[in-house]
């Protein structure tokens, strides 16, 4: 709608308000998971950011992925070494994965229903199979693997190693090594946008962006935003939206998210939010992006069309992974 | 054909390279120096036997970065190899450390004075050291060897931290107690220029002695080595860790204790929780090859020193070009060569002096209650240089 004259637009905005609020929306009864690591709890919340219950759970739970059914969060419980799968609705464990060292991230390859889980501290990721609980296979890595991701067709696998500033890939059927990424330092988690994989490299203040057929660098998004030295960006979460248009990067000790047009690769908000954010989800629509900050225990919840945050909410202690689920 | 013989050569030419590229770590000790390398426990004993200080020889940390890196450096074709280097302080130093690999990064793990003449004769033969055992400010201020490289804080980034933590605080009255020595003296003043820089005032600098003798009493108790002024803190400089220990909780007035005891300065402690760290101390404690540690033990500083400066090197040669030699001088000497120092903010050398820039832990004996640089104090350009003497006031201008 092109508006050219200036009463009328206001009348049209009014009434367009006046309707948007007269209307009821459409109640959306989006369910938010966040994992926390130090209280050992699920907190749930509404999209509004309202807490609507918090579950005790496990040893330091930290990575979820959805189940295919869109029921189901498949949750790590490091200090327990085991994966659970943990019905939302019901709010209760339906299974246990035991014998997982050091379960930190998750990645889900929905079709083939395997699951990839981190070891850390074990220098390893395993892929296990959800439908037996059975493991497929024990890929080594570098010291302190993190970030997991798997590409869309399942046939190749990718791991973050933090101490060894490297990603490795393997080969999603025969599982066996493909290459080795040379990455800044302490590379975190991994998102992939079609032939690109994006990588940040939290003690490197850049997220890396390398070229899956030549498996070189194809470039890099560093950032600046205001009051703050090059050494305190430390990217964790990488995001991107559903058109994979714009990138949602997490930038740690620098209390920030930043907005990347993911094309061009140009910075196009940088948005405070509480301390030491990390974690990244968005609701289904993609409306509101969920950030989670490490240090202060709180969620910032912000409205991606407007940039703008609408509302912090308390976490449990050190949250770690938000998951939402329709 | 002349096409293909030229491409082969080409290909030679640069695998060539590749495969010879060795990483070399030497460690320096003095073969007269009575450290314990059987216990690997403390060996700076006061009297009766009671450890105060703990000093270990620093290769379980250096065995550990290589290891870390391990998997990295095979994926850049780099092989490392570990020496160590046993001097005889009496005879020439030069042509002992010849035995040494000749590209080899000569990790210094010796006293004072002989590290002084090792890292002198060193630069005279071009060759990478590492101090990683003296944080004494002169070192990187009139000493100002290029070749010699410092990964252990200065004196000054410890008391910059302990200033600012001060400030930050709102303690601002500082009395400063310290020991006879002399060192004790030279780090007393360095402490009062660091609470100066920040704002904070000294309202006294009392020597303490360690006789018992009663005409000594306004020395040697506590109540009245610290009485008869008001402040907010008190800083207690003791080198040797001996009587500095019973200054606390012996205070006339109720005040906290920082400095050589209480809340300490540190370059690395066994608490910090976060950054990664606890992962960095688990895999010191169980690094196969050495005996299982108990879970409080950590690096010492001097160890997390050594540890840095191998993991500088490591975390730097992922960007070097396959065919570009492996020269540690030149990594260590690149403003762009960084190291992962599980402490939240990455290191690199600062340029004017060869010195680590790193963040500093303020702990207790049982927790890291704060890592500097502390909210509020910015720099201009790196955010942890408000830690140690800057470039502008530095007499040290290498590069």
């Amino acid at each position: 709608m092109i508006c050219v004259d200036l009463p009328v637009c206001r009348a049209i905005a009014f009434v367009v308000i006046i309707l948007a609020c007269a209307v009821p929306s459409e109640a959306l009864p989006d369910t938010v998971v966040i994992s926390n690591e130090r209280s050992g709890n699920l907190h749930f919340m509404d999209r509004s950011g309202a807490t609507t219950d918090v579950v005790a759970l496990c040893g330091r739970p930290r990575g979820m992925a959805q189940g295919a059914s869109g029921q189901t969060l498949f949750i790590a419980c490091s200090d327990d070494h085991k994966v659970i799968e943990f019905d939302v609705g019901r709010r209760e464990i339906v299974r246990e994965i035991p014998d997982v060292p050091g379960a930190m991230s998750l990645a889900l390859h929905a079709s083939s229903g395997r699951l990839i889980v981190s070891n850390e501290g074990h220098s390893s990721a395993m892929v296990l199979d959800t439908s037996t609980g059975g493991v497929l296979a024990t890929l080594a890595t570098g010291l302190e693997p993190d970030g997991v991701a798997l590409s869309d067709d399942g046939a190749r696998i990718f791991i973050a190693s933090e101490n060894a500033n490297l990603v490795h890939v393997y080969d999603g059927e025969s599982y066996q090594p493909i290459h080795r990424l040379v990455t800044g330092l302490r590379p975190r988690r991994l998102a992939l946008r079609g032939d690109e994989l994006w990588v940040s490299s939290e003690m490197g203040s850049r997220v890396e962006i390398f070229d899956l057929n030549t498996y070189q660098k194809d470039g890099e998004v560093v950032f600046a935003p205001r009051g703050f030295r090059v050494e305190q960006l430390t990217p964790v979460d990488i995001l991107f939206d559903a058109q994979q248009e714009t990138a949602f990067v997490a930038l740690g000790s620098a209390n920030h998210v930043v907005f990347v047009n993911a094309e061009s690769r140009e910075i196009r908000k940088y948005i405070l939010v509480g301390r030491r954010p990390w974690g990244l989800a968005l609701t289904p629509d993609g409306e509101h992006l969920f950030v989670l900050n490490g240090l202060s225990d709180d969620v910032t919840i912000i409205d991606v069309a407007r940039e703008r945050p609408i509302r912090t909410s308390r976490t449990g202690l050190v949250p770690h992974a938000v998951e939402i689920l329709e | 054909m002349s096409r293909c013989v030229a491409v082969l050569c080409l290909a030679l030419l640069y695998a060539s390279p590749v495969s010879a590229r060795v990483l070399e770590i030497t460690v320096v000790s003095d073969a007269t120096e009575a450290r314990s390398e059987v216990a690997r426990q403390e060996s700076s004993q006061s009297f009766a036997g009671i450890a105060v200080k703990v000093s270990r020889p620093v290769d379980r940390a250096v065995a550990l970065a290589l290891h870390e890196s391990a998997t990295l450096l095979d994926t850049l074709g780099i092989t490392t190899q570990l020496g160590t280097l046993s001097l005889d302080p009496v005879t020439a130093i030069a042509p002992q450390l010849n035995a040494a690999p000749k590209g080899s990064l000569l990790v210094l793990d010796l006293p004072l004075s002989l590290m002084e003449r090792v890292a002198t004769e060193a630069d005279r033969l071009g060759r990478a050291t590492v101090n990683v055992r003296h944080s004494d400010a002169y070192l990187r201020d009139a000493l100002c060897l290029p070749t010699l490289f410092h990964t252990i804080p200065s004196d000054r980034m410890y008391f910059d931290a302990l200033g600012q933590f001060l400030v930050f605080r709102g303690w601002r009255k500082i009395l400063v107690v310290r020991g006879p020595s002399d060192q004790d003296a030279a780090r007393a003043e360095t402490l009062t220029a660091s609470l100066r820089k920040f704002g904070a005032t000294v309202e006294a600098v009392r020597e303490f002695s360690l006789s018992h003798h009663p005409d000594d009493r306004d020395k040697n108790t506590p109540e009245f080595l610290t009485g008869g002024l008001s402040y907010d803190a008190v800083a207690v400089i003791d080198s040797d860790g001996d009587y500095g220990r019973y200054v606390q909780y012996s205070t006339r007035r109720p005040r906290p204790v920082v400095g050589d005891v209480g809340l300490k300065a540190s370059g690395w402690h066994y608490a910090l929780e976060r950054y990664g760290a606890p992962q960095l101390n688990e895999r010191y404690r169980a690094f196969a090859d050495y005996p299982r540690l108990h879970g409080r033990a950590a690096m010492t500083d001097v160890e997390f020193a050594a540890w840095a400066a191998v993991k500088l090197i490591a975390n730097s040669v992922g960007t070097l070009a396959a065919d570009v030699p492996l020269d540690v001088l030149s990594i260590l000497s690149d403003p762009a060569s960084q190291v992962d120092l599980y402490k939240g903010t990455r290191g690199s050398i600062r340029q004017w002096n060869n010195q680590l820039r790193q963040p500093i832990l303020l702990g207790s004996a049982d927790a890291v209650i704060a890592v500097a640089p502390m909210p509020k104090f910015l720099h201009p350009t790196h955010y942890v240089d408000t830690l140690g003497i800057d470039q502008p006031e530095s007499t040290c201008q290498l590069r």
